[in-house]
């Protein structure tokens, strides 16, 4: 196998290389962050939901789509990246999905635990720490005949940036995304209370990896591969593949593994409803752990939003059959008015249809 | 039946990558086996193809993505494919709970039976899938 230690990359084609060596069979492990920062959307979101479009062109932040599942990321340079390619015929590797997760988290697990930093793996693709937030995201694909697991350690990360990437309906919201992203993301930096030495991370993370994988045989990319490289970049740029995918109407926003921001609207005879919720556990299911509610409709006293239906519903699983009767009880008490609005108008509002 | 824990129904047929097949006549069902579902984990998004669209035995015809992870959809058989399960698509998580029911993906019409013998049944299924748990499911 391969080493290809890229140390850092032009910002798309960071990302492309892991694609083109694994078209071409080629098994590797890639150590690369890109120079400038750019935004990754997993392979079966829709760009126009998810990425605050607008905003990332002004910015000059480039958009990528990668062959990998998941949600929107911003990568930038103090994020370096791993990326494991590897034949699905070769039976030394792992051969299931969960096995690669398991085994392959590994290294980097070990390599944080030699900075000082107890990590964990958490099923399915969650990096953790000892009190349980996040350091680490990872995800797999198989791409031509091959398997590829990919990874980062943070040795920081820009929360202000990735809370503004992300679109959302309604904008005062972003404080929230803003404020669940930082208290559920840590970084190496916030953990050791300085920016490691990226030279020593590329190194360590290598070496737990070798233990792993094996001895790696250290590689460059020649410039025949870059030109393919660079085709291959200039078709993942095409319009039709980057904005390739269309999803439902409900958007969500993965903060970690089991804890989603959820966002539903609803247009009732009353005006329109936009909800957002923090769901602990599955989507459907999970407990609704805080929520907002907003719109142009109309309730007096308006305090009821949060008094009354707000905490009628938070603490709740995320059931139709569980939320209907507690708003139901909102609905139908008599100090509050609410023109034009059901309790069945909440729920799809929610997000939850029949 | 059960093999492990995961079920195989007797009347199906299954592919290596852990797809079954139901036929009537020379249209085949196909969907995945439970085995699959319950190592995937919670199937978060489908890409299937669309009617009308022709494969060859073993081809990719789709995608699926579980924990973040893209994994692909083969084609058992060669053929067209006649229908797509709608209701799957929107909401994946039905090949979870009815893989073998509600959970389906997509019907085709096989342009050659002979092909069925590259596929499992009854006791070659059966050691199969011992072998399979063996091998992915330690």
């Amino acid at each position: 196998m391969y080493l290809f230690n890229l140390d850092r990359m032009p910002d798309l084609l960071s990302m492309v290389i892991f694609h083109e060596l694994a078209r071409e069979g080629v098994e590797a492990l890639v150590i690369v962050s890109p120079e400038k920062p750019l935004i990754s959307i997993g392979y079966f979101q829709d760009a126009h939901q998810e990425v605050d479009l607008d905003y990332i062109k002004s910015s000059g932040l480039p958009l990528f789509r990668r062959e990998v599942g998941g949600g929107t990321t911003y990568l930038d340079e103090n994020q370096i990246f791993y990326q494991v390619i590897y034949s699905r015929k070769n039976k030394r590797f792992p051969q299931t999905i969960r096995q690669a997760y398991e085994v392959l988290s590994e290294p980097p697990c070990r390599a944080h635990e030699r900075f000082g930093i107890k990590v964990r793996f958490r099923e399915v693709n969650d990096l953790v720490t000892e009190d349980g937030r996040k350091i680490g995201g990872e995800g797999g694909a198989d791409i031509g005949e091959c398997m590829v697991f990919v990874g980062s350690m943070l040795m920081d990360f820009d929360y202000q940036t990735m809370s503004r990437v992300a679109k959302i309906p309604d904008e005062k919201w972003r404080d929230k995304v803003y404020k669940s992203l930082e208290e559920n993301l840590t970084t190496m930096r916030r953990e050791l209370g300085e920016l490691p030495n990226r030279k020593e991370v590329q190194e360590i993370l290598i070496a737990e990896f070798q233990k792993v994988l094996g001895p790696l045989e250290k590689a460059e990319l020649t410039p025949d591969f870059l030109r393919r490289a660079r085709e291959l970049e200039r078709q993942m740029q095409k319009p039709e593949f980057l904005f390739g995918k269309r999803k439902g109407e409900v958007d969500s926003l993965k903060i970690k593994s089991g804890l989603n921001l959820i966002f539903g609207q609803h247009k009732a005879r009353g005006g329109l409803i936009r909800t957002i919720q923090e769901v602990e556990g599955p989507s459907l299911g999970g407990t609704i752990q805080d929520l907002s509610i907003s719109g142009d409709f109309t309730l007096i006293p308006r305090k009821s939003l949060r008094e009354g239906l707000e905490r009628s519903i938070i603490g709740t699983r995320r059931e139709k059959y569980e939320l209907f009767p507690r708003i139901a009880q909102f609905m139908e008490s008599k100090d509050k008015e609410m023109p034009g609005v059901n309790t069945e108008d909440i729920i799809m509002a929610l997000g939850l249809k029949d | 039946m059960e093999v492990g824990g995961y079920l195989l129904p007797d009347d199906l047929w299954y592919h290596k990558e852990h797809f079954w097949v139901r036929m009537e006549g020379d249209v085949a069902t196909v969907g995945v086996t439970d085995f699959f579902q319950k190592l995937a984990g919670e199937i978060s998004y489908l890409e299937l193809p669309s009617e009308g669209d022709e494969y060859s035995q073993d081809n990719v015809v789709g995608t699926v993505e579980t924990g973040k992870w893209v994994g692909k959809i083969y084609s058992p058989l060669s053929g067209t494919i006649t229908e797509v399960n709608s209701e799957v698509v929107d909401e994946p998580a039905l090949a979870n709970r009815d893989p073998y029911g509600s959970g389906w993906l997509f019907k085709l019409k096989a342009s050659d039976l002979s092909e069925l013998e590259n596929l499992f049944k009854g006791e070659a299924a059966l050691k199969w899938m011992e072998e399979e748990i063996r091998k992915k499911a330690k």
